[in-house]
Formats: C-alpha cells, structure tokens, sequence
C-alpha cells in the first residue's frame, strides 16, 4: 500500500535546504516528485535557447587561468547540448586553452576532447569594440574572465551590453561586489577545471532569479549564492588565512614553508604553497586586491601587509626555491604554539562572525565553501562552532592581545550565537519532512565527528516530529558523492586502540538508529560513488536504492583499516551465504561494483535516476515491500573463504568471523574491537592513513 | 682623554642577540651547509626567540672569512634566507672579523641606519679549495684549502700562524708549565659556564635540515670539546714554544648575530630596556712580523690610553685567544692576573671559526656585564696579519 496522502503536504524543515537557495525546492520534493528540478536540456534551453536556436556562451579572458580553465569545464558540459563556445582574448595573449587538451584528453578520451576543442572558437579584439564575427555566433552568455581592474571591466560590459542587451553577464571577480560592477558574479574557484563550486551573485537590480545558477546546477556544477559584499566568502576565507599567516611571519620571523606546515596542521590548507602552485604573481595580486579592498571597509584584520604588497609586485613565490631549500628547522614550545594559534585561529573566528553578521551565505554554504574550496578541515563555522562561544570569544580575544589593530573592525561576536540555532548547529545534516516522510540529507562528502553529532540530532528532530518513514540521501546541491570516513578522524587511534574502538562503535552506533528507530528507512544514492563508512551508514537503511551508474565499494583495505561501521558483518547478515563471494570481494580487493551489478546482494534496487527518484519514494511510503531480511542471530561462517594474503585480509576477515559468530546485539562490540585493533599496527601506521597523518602533522 | 663622543654612540639592545654553538670542524651537519644559508635562517630564528621581528631591520652587515657558495650575493641573499632582503655589505678581516662587523654597523647606525644586523658566520669544514691564477708563475694555477693552508703560510712573511705564537713566547719568555696551567683553567672556567646555564641565554640549538627537509642533525653543543687534565696537557708534544694540540684552539664552524641601533631603537627591542649597551671606543695595531700574539696586548694599551682608563676600570675583560700564549703574554704585558679574563670560556677551548668567534666573545662578555650589574666591557684578539683589535662597550646597568 502506497500513502497517498503525503503527496503535497507541505514541507517542514529542520533549517533550510541549500537547494531552496537556487530556488530549486527540497530534497523531499526530488523524491515526491520522482525527478530532480531540472533537466540539463531544460537548463541549457533556458539560457541559451532551443536546440535549433542555440546561442553560444562567451568567455572573455579565454587564455588566463580562469578563463582557460572555465573555458574547459563549461565547454565539455555544453558540448553534448550544441552550444558553442567562444573564447575571447587579446592578440598576443599566451596560449592557456591548448595547454589545457592533453588534461581533455585524460578525462574524455582523444575523440572525446577533439569534440571539445572543436566547438571551441577562438576570437580576438583589441579591448576596446567587439570582433563582428561574434554575432553569428548569438551570444547569450558572457563570462568574463579579464584582468581584475574595475574601470577596464565596465568598459568591457559596455561594450558587450551595447551590442547584445539581453546577454547575461557574469563576472569571475574575485573581489569586486556585483554592486560596483554592475552585472552579476559567477566567481569560481581554483583548480577551475575540476572544481565545481562558484559563489553567485545576481545582477544588481534584478527582481527575479536568473536562469545561470540553475544552469550550472544542472550542468553537475555547485553553483553557490552569496551575498553581494566584498570578496563574498571563499576569498575572505583564503586571502584572509593568508594574511593571518603573513602577520604571524611579522610577528615571529619563522619562514613561510613552515608556517605552512602549522596552518596545514591547525586549519586545513597551505596557503603558500597555494599561491605558488596557482602562480605566486597573479595570485599575490589577487589575494592583495582583495585584502586592500577588505581593509579598506573592515579595518586592521585585512589590511595587507608590506610582505604581501612586495610580493603582488615581484611575483616572488612565498617557497624558496629548490636551491634554497629550507636549512635550519623551527620548532616550538608549548607557549609559542599557543600564540600561533592565536594568530591563525583567532582571525577565522573573527571571519566566522562577519560571515554571520553580514549574513553572506547560508551558513552550511558558507561553511562549505571553505572546506571545498580553501581545503579547511573544518569550515569556518564548523571551526568556531566546535570552539564554543567562549572559547571563540577566548581565541579572538588573545588574537587581539597580540595584534590590537585587529579588534578596531568586523568583529561581531553576538553574531556567533548563530551558531547555537538551527542553521548553525547542522551544517552538513538537515532534516525535512511532510508530516508523514522525512528525509536526512547529507551535505559533506565524508563522515566525520561533527557529521556523526549533526545526523544524531536530525534523527532526534523528526523523531521528535513523530515520522517514521525516512530517505536519506546526499543533498542535491553540495554532496555529488559519498566519499566514505574523513580519515582525519583516525588519527588518534593510531597511537589509541580505544580511540579507534571509540569512533567505530559511536559511529556504528549512529548507523543502527536508521535501523532500528524508523518503521521504514531509505537509502537513496546518486552522483558518482558511495564508497567506505559512507556505504556502511547507508546500508543500515531497511533498503537501498541507487542510480544505476554509482559505484558502490570499500576501499578500506586499500588504506588498510578495517571497515569500522559493522561493514565487515550487517551486509553479510543481509544476503545469503551464495552471495557471500561477492562482498568479499569488494571487502578484499578494495574494487568498487556499480550498482546495477549489486542489486540484490548489497542493495535493494538501481534503476535510471528518475526512476530510481520514485522508487525511493515508493519504498518510504510503501508498506512491507520485499524487506531483505537481516539476519540477528549468530552466523554459521563456514561458507566464508579463506582470507587472502597480508595483515590487512587477515584482518578483516578476522573480523567478518569474529561479528558474525555472535548474535547481532553483540556484533557491534565485536566489530569495534577489531576495528580499533587494527589501527595502532604497523600496516595501519604505514599505510595511507598513517602516511596523511605524517604529511599533516609533521610541520 | 674624554669619554664624550663625536656622534651619538650606537646601541646594542640587551637579549637580541645569539649565535649557534660551535661544533669541530667536521664533527656536526654545520660540515654539510652552505654556511651563509645557515647563517641568515638561523638569524632569522634567534631573532624571533628573542621577538625581534625582523622587518624592524634596515641593513646587514655580514662577515666571514671562508669563501662560500654564492658570497658575491652577500648581505642581501643572507638577507633574503631571514626572510626580508635588505641591503647592506660582507666584512672581512680574519679573526677580528666578528668584532669589525660590529663596530663597522655601528658606523652604520651613526651615519642614520635604524636598525642594523650583523650576522657573521664560518663553515671551515671543508673549507674551498681556491684556485688562483699566477700568470707570471712557472705554476700556472694553485689549488689551496682556504683554511689550513693560510694557517700555514703567511705570505708577507712566509711564516706559520703557529710560528707567531712560538715567536711571542720566546720574546715574552714564557713557560709551558705556565701556559698548560692556564690552558686548563680557561676549560674549566668553559665547563663550570656550560653547566650554569650561563651559555643557554646565548647560544641556541638549531635543528639542521637536508634537502628532502629531514633532520640531518641538531647542532646543540660545542662538540668537540672535552675535559683536560693537567697531566695530559703535560705530556702534549710541544709544536713550537709552549704551543701544543693542548693550548692552541681548533677549527670550528658556527655563526652570531646581534643587532646594532640607537638608543630610542634598543630600548623598543630589549626585552630589558633599562638596560644601555653603548659603544665607547676602538683601537686596532699592527706589531712586528710574526708576533700576532703581542698584537691585542698592543691593541688594548692604544685603546687605554685613548680612553684614559685603566684595566682597574674594566669590568669584563674577552680575548680571542687562539692560542693559550696570548692571555699569558697579555697578563705579563699588561700587569694582570689571567684569570680575571675570558672568565665565561674562550675561543681556546670552544673553537675558532673565525668569521663568528669574536661576535660570540663579544656576546658573553656583555652578557657577564650585566650579571656583574654593568660596567665597561674590553673585548680583543689577533688576526691574521700580525694585527690586534680592541673595543670597549659600556653596559649601564643589570644584575641578575
């Protein structure tokens, strides 16, 4: 029986979803509905008209390193639809779109990236009156992507607005606010061939929502909204971590590779290395325009430093250079650290409450554009959230102890208690439902801690709200993948049996509530790939359901760990013995299998998206349709093969035994146990995950 | 003669400065370095020890003896490794090295520098084989070790270093009973500094990374130094007069650093700004050939007679004491007991790595002025050239 009644009821959320900001509804709407907003065709007909009336899309600046990546991402996604790119640049200017074919080549095949570079037309003019050629091509999308110098960029809109009223305009600026230059912001971020996320500003003025985030979001892009101020998020985040670690130079004189070692350890990125790998002399620019403009309207915690203002115009990297390697080490006592801190933590934290006071994007976006794109481990809001008002207010106050200037500007702590409601307190999980279905959304691509706590108080929330039936699924928007565990988090266990038993049975134990505290739980997959703890927590779903081309897998053994989210038993309890071979296989080869293959052994149905949409929704809102059984008691395991070869196998295996002999109540102790045995070995230690931590840690 | 400055004196700011430990010549990763390198980051480290960032500094004055890879680029690439490249100039004049770079920043500073760097540095180990074209020569090019062979040979008079010292005893008719005797005091006075602690307020431990950034080892003593016994030094085979492997120094490789500036600039960058280090004077002879060690004997009286002060009014006195003769032959020449002097340990017994040694001298003595309350501080030594150099720094005040 389906329940009919759920169908237009309206929609109750734990805070709001990211997709509402594109004014693409709710992730329980994709499901209601039984396909997403929008398709790319009725995306890209939006924008650039019906197939047999394409326009083109333009990108201005073609050969930079925006420009020419831009011109890649966007190129192959509009390709396959007709519309045809025109890359525009000066005479004379370097070639950056033929560097950019062999990296074509490696992601679509050599047919594939000559399609690509075919639909690719190459214009120039001198700046200043548009090349006439370029009506033929109907232009209905301009993305500039030219020198980041205010007065040449309005001339440069002139120009095209004189020509093509219509056309829509987006700048990548880094830094200008929409307001001063008067079209909209499309501002993307590094490496701009691969990365998907772009901050959205609409154009000044206009009454409703443009078509271009849609576009991008359709295209498999993330595109972001942002608020129209200064620099947006993304570069306050960058340009201002660098600036903290530039000031801590000032105040310490330790050099600029070892500072970077200690914001890598402390916040996430390498700010240094980021600019030289991006090409210290634009990227200095740009982190300088941006800060002197941030300065300029927030005061001493932007302003530039004369070490920045040398460097925009040197173009000096901030590393030395091979022949300079670094000679003499920095080590730092206990009290030096804590000042460090200081320096670095405080400035996020005083970020944090501009970004909440000037209300600069939702605040999951916001906190997700610094771990996507500033490779933050944790967001800035995550950061001061798991700071605590106190301590936030703690760490801000010794910044400014140590830099007083600091305190004169944008610093709003009242703002910080944002963070205590509901959109501060789930930044990667929310929660919806219609009064009979809920779904739980993730938006961060791997588990960690704070996803762990977020998805604990989402299941509490629609508890709470009385429903019983839940989808859980990525979010639509941010999460076009499930990556598995953050093995950051696993760092402690290896020097920590119980640290690694600790977050194999918490996480484990999070996991069984989709079991055992709804009357229907669904797992519904899209995107590319589920894969480790991510596979774990949704199997623990009554059913999984998944596009058929997502690849399903538990890379564990690769790391090595032992799969730690009772993956090495609950899926063997879950199909019978002559299946068996089969997930041994994923869990001893670490190969993923797509799920068209897994159906029936490792998930419940793989259907084309759209259908696998409404599948979802007929399982959440059906009743009693073809559970696979789950088996609770202890396992007969004499059908198991033997382990294969190394530590690792025998580990596992070791485990797959050990938790399935004892009764399902007892399985997970069991599972955590081994798990957290593993992770102090030597194998654990020298494998990829000791390997990252020693990367990370070591400064 | 009065004590009443032309231009306002330069300042030395109390507890900016630093300076490596000196390990033996080959015994430590200093043998591994290219030693300019070392020397400007490891500026750069003592400086934020002692929070002096180093944008406050206008202009360095470096000095070193020993040819290194890539000198031509002199203070601004030392500079550039601190991590702020400023101009400025190489100094070198052997063994007084250390103390010219001071004293020539100090002209800096009078002639309207801010803040004035010195970093002076050496890397004897493998010191350069040098090879210098003769073109009138039957020997058309000559490959020598920098270091041992102008130890050996000086050519204005084709005498030894070692010779000098021989030389100078025999004219002062010293006594090798003597020398051991001092020799092994200036040790003692070493260790009995090393274990107070004395020596952490100056010298700080420096990890030393190889090019794949991993430790090739941390440089945390004067390795190479070692206890002696008198009857040890007694039985040392005596190499010229009262010069054995005992009571002479050996090749070392380190650096110094310090800061020279006003008086308004010391007092911003001490972490004790009561404390006034000035300086008062110089003097620098020459004597005859061969007997360098006469040298920072003549050097001091030209100094105190200059200043019109006697040895009475010193309150700290440092030699660069290459060889244990020198303090015998300056004690005899000046009237004073040896013992009052070097009184914290000496180039004798930590090494000599030329470019840095009179820096760190320099370093300890002010450094025991203040633990004396202040007063006038006398640094000197020889150098290469039968010269001697002398200086007098006034520290006002301290006290532990």
């Amino acid at each position: 029986m389906t329940l009919a009644t759920t169908a237009n009821a309206p929609i109750t959320s734990l805070r709001a979803s990211t997709l509402s900001t594109l004014g693409l509804g709710s992730p329980l709407d994709c499901f209601r509905r039984g396909r997403l907003p929008m398709t790319p065709e009725e995306a890209v007909s939006a924008v650039f008209g019906p197939p047999d009336r394409r326009g083109s899309l333009v990108i201005s600046g073609a050969s930079g390193i925006v420009g020419a990546g831009k011109t890649m991402q966007l190129g192959s996604r509009l390709e396959p639809f007709g519309v045809r790119v025109v890359a525009l640049d000066m005479p004379g200017a370097p070639d950056g779109i033929g560097r950019q074919y062999p990296g074509l080549v490696r992601a679509f095949g050599r047919d594939g990236a000559d399609r690509v570079m075919s639909n690719i037309t190459r214009l120039t003019y001198d700046g200043k009156s548009l090349p006439p050629q370029l009506r033929e091509f109907d232009p209905r999308f301009l993305l500039e992507a030219i020198p980041e110098i205010l007065d040449v960029k309005r001339s440069h809109y002139e120009a095209f607005r004189a020509e093509y009223p219509d056309l829509e305009i987006r700048s990548v600026t880094s830094g200008f606010p929409a307001r001063e230059l008067g079209v909209g912001v499309a501002h993307p971020a590094f490496p701009h061939e691969i990365n998907k996320m772009w901050e959205m500003v609409e154009e000044p003025g206009r009454d409703e929502p443009s078509k271009i985030p849609a576009l991008l979001w359709a295209l498999g892009l993330v595109p972001v909204p942002v608020a129209d101020h200064w620099s947006f998020v993304l570069d306050v985040i960058f340009c201002g971590v660098t600036q903290a670690a530039i000031r801590y130079h000032r105040a310490s004189n330790m050099p600029y590779w070892k500072i970077d070692k200690w914001v890598r350890k402390i916040l996430g990125p390498n700010p240094f290395r980021a600019h030289d790998a991006i090409g210290a002399k634009g990227a200095n620019f740009l982190t300088w325009s941006c800060l002197q403009h941030l300065g300029e309207h927030y005061g001493e915690l932007f302003t530039p430093t004369t070490e920045l203002v040398e460097r925009k115009e040197s173009g000096q990297n901030w590393y030395p250079p091979n022949h300079l390697r670094p000679m003499v080490d920095w080590e730092l006592d206990a009290a030096e650290q804590a000042e460090l801190r200081a320096w670095l933590v405080g400035p996020m934290v005083q970020m944090a409450s501009l970004m909440l006071e000037e209300e600069r994007a939702h605040p999951a976006l916001a906190n997700a554009i610094g771990e996507t794109c500033a490779q933050l481990s944790h967001g800035v809001l995550a950061l001061a959230r798991g700071l605590g008002l106190e301590g936030s207010r703690q760490v801000v106050s010794d910044y400014h102890q140590l830099h007083p200037a600091a305190a004169e500007g944008a610093w709003f702590p009242e703002a910080l208690t944002a963070l205590d409601g509901p959109a501060g307190q789930q930044l990667y999980v929310n929660a919806e439902h219609d009064g009979t279905v809920g779904s739980l959304t993730l938006s961060r691509e791997a588990y960690n801690w704070d996803v762990d706590a977020e998805l604990n108080r989402a299941i509490d929330w629609l508890k709470a709200e009385g429903i019983e039936r839940v989808i859980l699924s990525g979010d639509f928007h941010l999460a076009t993948q499930l990556v598995g565990a953050d093995t950051a988090e696993f760092f402690p266990a290896l020097d920590d049996e119980e640290q690694g038993y600790r977050v194999s049975h918490a996480w484990s134990t999070t996991a069984r509530r989709l079991h055992d505290e709804f009357a229907t739980s669904v797992a519904f997959l899209h995107g590319k790939r589920c894969l480790g703890g991510m596979l774990e927590l949704v199997l623990h779903c009554h059913y999984v359901v998944a596009e058929s081309s997502v690849s399903l897998g538990f890379p564990e053994i690769t790391l090595p760990v032992v799969p730690g989210m009772e993956g090495c038993h609950w899926p063997f309890r879950r199909t019978t013995a002559d299946h068996w071979p089969r997930l041994s296989e994923l869990l001893f080869s670490g190969r993923p299998v797509k799920a068209a293959l897994a159906e029936g052994w490792l998930i419940d149905r793989a259907a084309p998206l759209d259908e696998a949409l409404a599948s979802a929704w007929e399982l959440a809102t059906g009743d009693g349709i073809d559970r696979r059984p789950l088996a609770e008691g202890a396992v007969e395991t004499s059908a198991l093969a033997a382990a294969p070869e190394g530590a690792a196998a025998a580990a596992i295996h070791g485990t797959i035994v050990a938790s399935l002999s004892v009764p399902l109540a007892e399985a997970l102790e069991q599972q955590s146990r081994h798990s957290g045995r593993f992770m102090p070995s030597p194998e654990c230690r020298g494998g990829v995950v000791g390997q990252t931590r020693n990367r990370v840690e070591r400064v | 003669m009065s004590l009443e400055p032309m231009l306002p004196r330069p300042r030395i700011p109390y507890g900016t400065w630093g300076s490596s430990y000196f390990p033996a010549w080959q015994q430590s990763a200093l043998a591994e370095v290219n030693i300019g390198q070392f020397a400007g980051e490891a500026a750069g480290r003592i400086y934020g020890r002692r929070k002096v960032p180093v944008s406050a500094i206008d202009y360095l004055v470096i000095g070193s003896t020993v040819p290194w890879h890539w000198k031509f680029w002199t203070a601004p690439l030392v500079s550039a490794c601190f991590g702020r490249r400023v101009p400025g100039y190489h100094v070198e004049q052997a063994c007084a090295t250390g103390l010219q770079a001071v004293l020539l920043a100090g002209a800096e500073v009078q002639a309207g520098r801010e803040v004035v760097g010195v970093v002076t540095f050496d890397r004897t180990s493998d010191s350069p084989v040098g090879v210098f074209p003769e073109r009138r020569a039957h020997q058309r090019t000559q490959a020598i070790a920098d270091v041992w062979d102008n130890f050996g040979f000086d050519p204005a008079t084709s005498r030894a270093m070692i010779a000098t010292a021989g030389n100078a005893a025999r004219k002062y008719g010293l006594d090798r009973r003597e020398v051991d005797e001092l020799a092994l005091y200036r040790h003692q006075q070493y260790f009995d500094t090393l274990e107070s602690g004395f020596l952490d307020r100056i010298l700080v431990p420096l990890e030393v990374l190889g090019v794949n950034g991993r430790s090739i080892g941390r440089v945390d003593a004067d390795a190479g130094v070692r206890p002696l016994t008198a009857a040890a030094l007694a039985a040392m085979r005596e190499l010229d007069r009262c010069v054995t492997s005992g009571t002479q120094t050996h090749a070392s490789d380190g650096m110094a650093t310090l800061l020279v500036t006003s008086r308004e600039q010391a007092r911003a960058l001490s972490p004790r700004p009561e404390i006034d280090v000035q300086f008062v004077a110089k003097a620098e002879v020459r004597v005859a050939p061969a007997m360098m060690p006469e040298a920072p004997a003549e050097a001091v009286k030209a100094l105190l007679q200059r200043t019109g002060l006697s040895l009475d009014d010193i309150a700290v006195m440092k030699n660069h004491n290459p060889f244990a003769v020198n303090d015998a032959l300056f004690a005899k020449s000046l009237g004073c007991d040896w013992r009052t002097m070097n009184r914290t340990g000496s180039p004798l017994v930590w090494g000599h790595p030329q470019g840095p040694t009179l820096t760190r001298v320099l370093i300890e003595g002010l450094e025991e002025a203040v633990d004396l309350g202040g007063g006038f501080v006398l640094v000197f030594g020889c150098a290469a050239g039968d010269v001697g150099i002398a200086a007098l720094f006034q520290v006002s005040e301290g006290g532990n």
